[in-house]
Formats: structure tokens, sequence, C-alpha cells
């Protein structure tokens, strides 16, 4: 007996999981790396603001942010496929129905 | 001073006008919502909203955003300066993570057993009423905590902007429970709150909760150009805090050291006068040295570090202002500081610069915690049960689309805004003592002269409000629902008419709350700590058993329970090292949140639980994770 396909929910929804993990893996490597390289224990001299942002947080914080931001965007209107997911189940409890029957 | 009483009428009236705006909204959004409830079955209407979650509803109420972190957060940008953004920065991918990780497969599930709770999703998933039960027992656990610490935080709202109390903090080590205010304060809202979430469930929180953020999106959008325009500028405003020298935030017991540091501040002031003095004969500025002042000095100087000998001194009270003498540092390592614009501080002194640059003022975010608040806000996120309840109520797979992206502005729109004001704030009000009082103090100062102002005011301080509401109607849902579904329905009585289900559940919700009141009257402190608690075991208790219940077909029911059991006791173990100590904070193991290592612990203990358990039934898997077979 050959195995069934698995759910295309299922599939979809496992792949744009690991998507968004590995987004939020570079997230994290990126801003913390940046972060601590540039911005911390810096004597206050070196430091340039950007719009009045510190250096470190305009391209360590801010920069992210809006990428992170405009990936969202792809994600949600790119990638994310549509899936149908279902009618809603019956509820196992008889007095569910008996509620809805005498409706 | 007028402003000072200006700023105290405005607090009354503009804010309890606001917080009106936010009761009676909500009241009139709770009947809405009963009769959009009427629709479908009781539990299914009241507890989830018939599965009728728009786009903006699922956006701006999943990641539950309390009372504490919208406190607590611009406290400590104003504290501890631009590395607070780092703190926050996980907020950029939260909306991500949030929804596209366990959204779509959470949806599709939910629907497909007929799961309207958490709890209902776990025991079906696993054929297992046990693991159902140990997850409503752990939700109720986490949850009344929170519960307690915000219809706290709620009373504390109240007591501060009732005309005529005088405070303006939602300083939370302030009321005991004998003040007539906070009691007063506690009673309104918890009818309010319990009120309207009693008429409406599940929807009422949901839309309650979406009010609040749109009004707190607002709030920020008026204050930010205000408090830019108010400063000069950011750039001049992070400029200023270059030669900041922060004062490490009061601690407990430090109202009897600073009473130590009197006699010292007294000699301050004297020298200030002397150097006052000198100034008004010498064309304003000071003398390049104490020596050069004419009064009897040896005193004062002894001990003391002069800073600014030529520059010019600062009219008392003014924005602008250099450091301009400081003692050494006692046996607690306290200073006194004089500045040029008259002002004298006792306290831990910090270094300057370090507002501007990392770990901050005291070491306030070491990198191992920066490291872990990268997993706080991301998981607490995926794994609070108020927040998988709305995507399993969402429409479709395209509203978790649009929310991924409405939410992903409305946090930038959010928080970088915050960040910037509270750092305008630090310039404009440089000495706070309760850094608590930033954004009501800023709100007051730059809306006082618009018209309406003390309104619009109002509605940036009632803000905090809000959040609270919001938090608390979503944790009375989630708990009432728990208690009448998974307990009662399940264990106790299965056949129950959905007339007994509905008295039920507005029974346990007034219990709930009267609970809450009760143990309120002799409030907790720390309340941030409770939020931070309870975000942190809520993740480590059901992210990775809602990984495995959504994407393993090997998990199984005593893997789950596994998992739970070992997040929430790794968690709890790594706090409780401190409570023996009688503090509640968390305890960073090797530098590194709790949340991190029982986030470890339920992903290991709950793989090794699932394959050296009995392998779950071939027919259910089969069900969950093929595709359903055609005609069915």
């Amino acid at each position: 007996m050959s195995s069934p396909a698995p759910d295309p929910v299922l599939k979809s929804a496992r792949r744009e999981a690991i998507v968004v993990l590995l987004i939020w893996a570079s997230a994290l490597v990126y801003t913390i790396g940046f972060c601590y390289q540039f911005g911390y224990h810096r004597p206050v001299e070196q430091i340039d603001f950007i719009l009045g942002f510190p250096d470190w947080v305009f391209w360590g914080i801010l920069a992210p942010w809006t990428v992170c931001t405009l990936l969202s965007g792809w994600f949600a209107f790119g990638f994310m496929s549509d899936e149908d997911l279902g009618a809603d189940g019956q509820a196992e409890d008889a007095a569910e129905e008996t509620g809805e029957v005498r409706r | 001073m007028t402003d000072g009483a200006n700023a105290a009428t405005g607090a009354g009236v503009g804010t309890v006008a606001a917080l009106l705006v936010f009761i009676v909204a909500s009241v009139w959004l709770g009947t809405l919502a009963q009769r959009a409830v009427e629709k479908g079955s009781f539990l299914k209407g009241y507890f989830l909203g018939n599965r009728g979650l728009g786009a903006w509803a699922l956006a701006l109420t999943a990641t539950v955003q309390s009372g504490g972190t919208f406190m607590g957060f611009p406290s400590l940008v104003y504290s501890f300066g631009w590395v607070v953004a780092l703190w926050i920065a996980a907020y950029m991918v939260v909306p991500l993570t949030g929804f596209g990780v366990l959204g779509k497969r959470l949806a599709q599930l939910s629907r497909r057993m007929g799961a309207i709770t958490v709890p209902d999703l776990f025991r079906s998933r696993f054929e297992s009423p046990a693991a159902g039960l140990m997850a409503s027992l752990l939700i109720l656990f986490f949850m009344s905590f929170m519960m307690v610490a915000q219809f706290k935080a709620g009373a504390i709202v109240m007591q501060v902007s009732w005309p005529g109390s005088g405070a303006l903090t939602l300083d939370e080590a302030g009321p005991t429970g004998g003040d007539y205010y906070y009691r007063l304060g506690l009673a309104i809202f918890a009818l309010t709150v319990v009120g309207y979430t009693l008429i409406g469930g599940f929807l009422a929180a949901v839309w309650t909760d979406l009010f609040q953020s749109v009004m707190m999106l607002i709030g920020v959008m008026i204050l930010l150009p205000l408090a830019l325009l108010a400063a000069g500028g950011l750039p001049a405003a992070s400029r200023n805090l270059a030669r900041e020298m922060a004062v490490q935030p009061p601690a407990a017991g430090d109202d009897k050291r600073q009473e130590n540091s009197l006699p010292v501040e007294g000699r301050m002031r004297a020298l200030d006068a002397a150097l006052r003095h000198y100034a008004a004969r010498n064309g304003g500025r000071l003398p390049d040295g104490l020596d050069e002042l004419d009064q009897p000095v040896a005193e004062l100087a002894d001990g003391v570090a002069y800073l600014s000998g030529g520059v010019a001194i600062d009219p008392p009270g003014s924005m602008r202002r250099t450091l301009v003498a400081i003692t050494l540092k006692d046996a607690d390592g306290w200073q006194t500081a004089l500045y040029s614009n008259g002002v004298v501080r006792s306290g831990k002194l910090g270094r300057p610069g370090e507002l501007l640059t990392g770990p901050g003022p005291a070491g306030f975010h070491p990198l191992g915690m920066a490291f872990s608040f990268f997993f706080v806000w991301v998981f607490a996120g995926m794994g609070s049960p108020a927040g998988m309840v709305r995507v399993m109520a969402c429409k479709d797979t395209r509203t978790i689309r649009r929310s991924i992206f409405l939410l992903a502005c409305y946090n930038m729109l959010i928080y970088i805004p915050l960040v910037v004001i509270c750092i305008c704030g630090r310039t404009l009000l440089p000495d706070l003592q309760k850094s608590d009082e930033i954004i009501p103090r800023l709100a007051l100062m730059s809306t006082g002269d618009l018209w309406g102002g003390s309104f619009i005011g109002g509605l940036i301080l009632a803000a905090p409000f809000g959040a609270v509401m919001a938090t608390v109607s979503s944790y009375l849902v989630v708990i009432a629902s728990g208690l009448v579904r998974d307990v009662y329905q399940r264990f106790i009585n299965p056949a129950a008419s959905e007339t007994t289900i509905r008295w039920l559940s507005y029974f346990f919700m007034v219990l709930v709350g009267a609970i809450a009141v009760a143990a309120c009257l002799r409030p907790p402190d720390y309340l941030q700590s409770v939020v931070v608690f309870s975000g942190t075991c809520g993740a480590a208790t059901f992210v990775v058993p809602a990984l495995m219940a959504v994407y393993w077909r090997r998990a199984t029911a005593a893997g789950a329970m596994a998992a739970m059991g070992a997040g929430v006791l790794t968690v709890l173990g790594l706090y409780s090292i401190n409570w023996l100590q009688g503090e509640f904070k968390t305890y960073p193991l090797l530098g590194i949140d709790p949340i991190v290592w029982g986030l470890a612990a339920s992903l290991i203990v709950g793989i090794a639980a699932s394959l050296a358990s009995q392998p779950p039934s071939r027919q259910l898997v089969s069900k969950l994770f093929d595709a359903p077979s055609p005609g069915r």
C-alpha cells in the first residue's frame, strides 16, 4: 500500500514555518552581532548620529527592522499560500448539536 | 508653580473623560459582540467568535501587549537610553513568528477537530484527556498570576486619574491596600472589565483590544511630533545624552539611603549659591577653580571634584545643563552631583555616554540577555494561549497573511516612535524621580497648550489603562473557557445543556474577577516581573507541544505532556533560585534567560518521550496529516 500524500496545508505550512524561523535566526544574528560589535562599550566620542539615531542603532536595529517589515510584506503577499482550512468540525458532545437543532 | 497646578487639573478632568470614553466604548462593543455570539452555538460563539475574526482584529490583538509592557517599556528607555531599542528589537520578527509558524495548521486542525480552546486541541490531537487537562491546569496557573497583576495595574490607573488623588504615576510600588482611591479604582475597573467581557465573551475581548491598540497608535502619533518639537529634534536630544550621567533607578530601600545624602546635598546647594554669586559678578561664567570663590569654601570643596571651569552657568531649572561638581563615591557607591542649572542629584551615577551605548547604565542589557530577549518576545507571543486561540478563530488564510503585514507596520509605528519619544523625554525632563511618569508627564506637558489638549493628554494617559483592560478580558475568556469547556464539560457533566453552559460561563467569569479583586486588596509588587514570568512560563510550556502537535506525526500524548512538564519545571526551578532569596526576579543561568533553558528542556524531553512511548494511532495521524481522500 503506497503511503498517502501529505495534507497540502501541512506541506505549505511546514515550508513557511521554516522560512520564518530562518528569518528569525538571521535577524537575531545580524542585530545582536552588529549591535554588540559597534554599540557595546564604545567610547561615546566615536559615535556618529544619523537622523538623530546613534549609528549602531540606525544600522543595527532600524535597518533590519525595515528589512523585516518588507520581508513580512513579501511573505504575506508573495510567498504564503492560501489554503482551504476545511469546514468547521462537529463538536463531540450532543448538547452542542441539540443546541444547534433547537435554533 | 502654575504649571504643576495645571498639570494636576489636566490629569484629573482630561483623563477621566478619556477613561470614560474607553469604558463606554468597551461596554458598547460588548453588547455588539453579544449579538454576534447569538448567531451560532453558545460555546463557539462565546469563546471563539464563530471563527469570524478578520485581519485587523487578528493582527492587532493576537500578540497581547499587556499593561506591563506598555507601562514598563517607556520607563526603561528613559532610564537606560538607546540600548532599550535592542531590548525590544525582536518585535521586528514577531508578526512573522506569531502567525507564520503555527497559524495555518492551528487554524486547520482546530476546525477539523472542532476544538474551541487550546486544551481542546491537545486533547483531540493526542487522543488524551490527560494532556488536555494538564494544559488546562497549567494555563489556569500562569494566567492567574497575570490576572491579579493586571487587576492591580488597572486599579492604580483609575486611582491615579481620579481628580483629587494627586498622583500622576503608575507607580506599582505606590499604594497599599488601605487607600480609598485604590479600592474605588479597583471596583470600577473590575466591574467594567468583567461586565463587558461577560456580555460579549471572546468577541468583546477582541474588539476592545483592537480599539485600545488603535487608540495607542493615535496617541503615539500625536505625541511624537510634539516631543520632537519640544526637544529641538532628535539629533539635539541624542547629543545631549552623551554628556548625561545616568543615575541608577532607585531600588527598594533607597529612600532611607537617600536621607543619608541630604547633608551632602545641602552642601552642594550652598556651593551652587556661591557659584551663582560669582557668576553674577563675572558675566555669567563659572570660576576656573573653586579657590577663586571669595567666600570660605574649604568645607564645601572637601571631597568634591569640580568639572566646569570657565563654563557658563544656566538659569535654575533650565533644560540645558552641564555637570558642574561631583562628590567622591562613598561606602555605598553613591555620589552627589551638582548641575549648572542648579539641580542636585544623589545616587549611583554611571559614566557619560552610557545612555548612548550598550550595555547601558548599570549593565542593563548584557550580551546574554540581548540574545535571550530575541527568544522572549518571539516565543512568548507564539506560545501564549490567548494568542493561539485568536489564530484558531480567524476566518481564512488570507486573513492570516494580511495580519502579518498589518502587524509588522503597526509594530514599526509604535515601538520606534516610543523609543524616540522617550529619548526626547530624557532631555526634556532629565530629573524624574519616578521614570514611570515619563509618558504621562510628556503628554501633559506637550498637549497643555493645544485646543482640547487635556483630553488628548488624557487619551495618552489612558492608553495603558486600555492595554490592561484588553489583557484582563482576554485572560478572563481563556480562563472561563478552560473551566467550562475543558474541566466541567469534559470531566464533570458532558451532557450539560446549553443553558447550563451559558450560566456557568458567566459564573466563572464573575468568580475569577472576584478572586482577582480579593487578591488585589493586598496587592503584589513587581507587575512587570510577573508579566515576563507569565509569558516565559507560557512559552516554555506550550511552544514545543504545539509545534509537535501540528508538524510531527510521531508526537505522542506522553511526549506532549513531558514537554509541558519539562518546560514549566525548568522555568520554575530557575526562578525559585531567586525566590528562595526573597526576590521575585528572573535567574539568568550563564547569563541566559530561563526561557531559553525552558524551551531547550521542553524540546529535548518532548522528543525523547515521544520516541520512547507508543506511536499514536495511524488512523488519527492520517486524518490530521494526510491529504483528505476524495469524497470525504
